[in-house]
């Protein structure tokens, strides 16, 4: 079993990150529509925090800022929704597969979960069958599900199929979840469309879509590329021309501001996954505009 | 023999090596199957994946492209394929055989002409017959030897036909001429009297042109035109009967013309017919009947004997079919190529 939570951690720990871990954790804990009115302790203020749950007197006494921390009135599990069609086993980038990075972002959501003592659960799938791990707490857990995310991606399965899944999720999931979805689609249609406002109503829906390589990078002129879902290669030839290039581009551009406006629409909050480096980035503007949609 | 080409017939055109063509296009079958098996197959190990590769695929440029590739791709193939058959066919040597046939009609014909005075005319006249018959002949070889006292060669049997109707041309000049006492005609005549008192012996003049055959180890129908007056002067080492004999042996046969004036002396005409008829040959008078012609019917019929000698054959190397099929390939490739190299000139990034 290979170790993906320790691989995260060591990430979130670099020291560059530091103040996005503690970031992150704020944010967290700010999603949390039902926080119970039990006073449980304080801690010093991160970023993100919200700033009503901020003790002003105790601040005062402690000169640093201090916000008061709840024990929640019931638990708020995380369900992992990964879509693990083969279109995932490709490259994200020159350097990263798209599997790593959705397992890193899983890994990251499910660990800010686990921190905070909340069950994490998995709801994965393809066009041909999906499957769930039930929620449960704790890092060993956690890391299993990322096992499972990780085994269940190759470039040998099925196409992936997110209304399916979500389909899925609305059919065996009934109490109220944070819903984490982890896609690649590049268009979302008006089934799934009206899926995620369906699923929006019953859970915190966050949506994160992981992005595809550019085949016509010059960073991957030399490589050979070979199309997931048609298990053709991408002649070389073809991805050193410059229009192309271009017309890529715009393509992937128009597509990617088309989901944001459909998304926008249903009022889900989502953000793009460019890589691993910016995956915590990508989560923390999740985090915060989810909290900023809600309050509205 | 003056165009050797002319008398070469093709026979066929054939592989020298049927067996290295037909090597060499199943194995050109053979790559074509194993490259589309190949390539055609599995995507490639060591390659990444790339994801909703589609949205390149709808891309008008993309179709642009790959339409653009297919032309060229097809045109590279045919130019391939081109130059291919063609480097086949050359590695299969096409050869043209060709064959000599060597049955032509073998006769051997000798003029032999009295070139005493009084037989001037008759002798222009049988040369003039003989000019107007060389052009329809193919084979024979003509030779023309004068003799009064001695016999001496004007030219010895040839085919060189233009070279024959010129000499016979320029006998028929010096005959012709009517006066026998004209420096035309005593040039010409020069050496066939070296004794005044033997003078006009058919007998020796007949041995003579017996002798001037030569092969005589070819099968050959050999005959021979005497014209003469049978007024011999002096005595010959040859007896009219004894040439008559010796050509017989020889297996020659002598048709006879005789001058008109012959016919005033009926002993020397009757040697002479007697003579001709030893030999198996015609004999007639000038003037009578046209006498000339008769003669070259009678050469007409004389039975040509086709030897047997195996027709010569030379094979030779047809390369040309083979190099510009292969050139029309390889200029074809280097065409396309260029313009391969052109589009994806126009097509590279501006700043890599």
């Amino acid at each position: 079993m290979t170790a993906h939570l320790t691989r995260i951690k060591t990430r979130l720990s670099i020291h560059a990150h530091r103040k996005v871990r503690g970031l992150l954790e704020g944010d967290y804990a700010a999603i949390h529509v039902g926080r119970g009115m039990d006073f449980n302790d304080l801690r010093s203020y991160v970023r993100g925090d919200d700033v009503k749950d901020i003790d002003w007197k105790a601040s005062a006494r402690a000169r640093q800022l201090l916000v008061k921390r709840y024990v929640a009135e019931r638990k708020h599990t995380v369900l992992l929704c990964v879509s693990t069609g083969r279109s995932m086993a490709a490259m994200n980038d020159a350097a990263v597969d798209k599997r790593d990075l959705a397992v890193f972002v899983s890994g990251v959501m499910g660990l800010l979960a686990v921190q905070h003592g909340d069950p994490v659960g998995l709801v994965h799938g393809n066009s041909l069958d999906q499957h769930s791990q039930p929620a449960k707490s704790g890092e060993l857990h956690l890391e299993r599900l990322l096992g499972v995310v990780h085994g269940a991606i190759g470039p040998g399965s099925p196409a992936g199929d997110l209304p399916a899944l979500l389909r899925y999720v609305v059919r065996t999931v009934r109490r109220q979840t944070i819903l984490v979805v982890v896609t690649d689609d590049t268009s979302l249609s008006e089934d799934t469309v009206d899926l995620m406002r369906r699923l929006s109503v019953q859970h915190e829906v966050l949506f994160l879509t992981i992005g595809d390589l550019d085949p016509t990078l010059p960073s991957v002129a030399d490589r050979r590329l070979v199309d997931v879902d048609a298990g053709v290669e991408i002649p070389r030839w073809l991805r050193r021309d410059a229009p192309l290039s271009r017309e890529y581009a715009e393509l992937v551009a128009s597509e990617d501001l088309q989901l944001r406006r459909r998304l926008d629409q249903v009022g889900v909050v989502h953000e793009r996954v460019a890589d691993t480096d910016g995956a915590i980035t990508a989560i923390h503007r999740l985090l915060e505009r989810h909290r900023h949609a809600r309050r509205r | 023999m003056s165009d050797m080409s002319v008398g070469w017939q093709s026979e066929d055109v054939a592989l020298r090596w049927p067996w290295l063509v037909v090597a060499l296009i199943a194995l050109v079958v053979v790559l074509l199957v194993w490259w589309g098996v190949v390539r055609g197959g599995r995507p490639p190990a060591g390659a990444a994946y790339v994801a909703h590769a589609t949205r390149l695929r709808s891309l008008p440029r993309y179709q642009a492209l790959v339409q653009q590739r297919r032309v060229i791709g097809v045109l590279v193939s045919i130019a391939a394929l081109v130059t291919a058959a063609g480097a086949i066919v050359l590695a299969g040597r096409v050869q043209e055989r060709q064959t000599l046939e060597q049955n032509d009609r073998t006769r051997d014909i000798m003029l032999c002409l009295d070139a005493s005075g009084s037989m001037a005319e008759v002798d222009a006249d049988v040369l003039r017959e003989f000019r107007t018959i060389v052009d329809g002949l193919q084979g024979e070889r003509i030779g023309l030897t004068i003799w009064s006292g001695v016999a001496i060669t004007i030219f010895p049997l040839t085919d060189d036909y233009d070279y024959v109707v010129d000499q016979l041309a320029e006998a028929e000049a010096a005959f012709a001429s009517g006066d026998v006492h004209s420096d035309d005609y005593a040039l010409y005549t020069a050496g066939t009297v070296i004794d005044w008192d033997v003078q006009s012996q058919l007998g020796d003049g007949l041995a003579s042109c017996v002798q001037r055959f030569d092969r005589r180890d070819e099968d050959r129908s050999r005959a021979i035109v005497l014209a003469s007056d049978n007024e011999p002067l002096g005595e010959g080492i040859f007896t009219v009967e004894e040439a008559a004999e010796f050509a017989a042996d020889e297996e020659v046969v002598v048709h006879g013309i005789a001058a008109p004036l012959t016919a005033d002396r009926p002993r020397a005409e009757q040697q002479f017919a007697e003579a001709m008829s030893t030999t198996g040959g015609s004999f007639s008078l000038l003037g009578e009947d046209g006498s000339a012609a008769a003669v070259v019917e009678a050469i007409g019929e004389l039975e040509a004997v086709e030897i047997d000698r195996p027709p010569l054959a030379q094979v030779l190397d047809r390369p040309t079919a083979g190099t510009l099929l292969a050139g029309l390939g390889l200029a074809g490739l280097v065409l396309v190529w260029i313009a391969e190299a052109i589009l994806a000139f126009r097509g590279r990034r501006r700043t890599p």
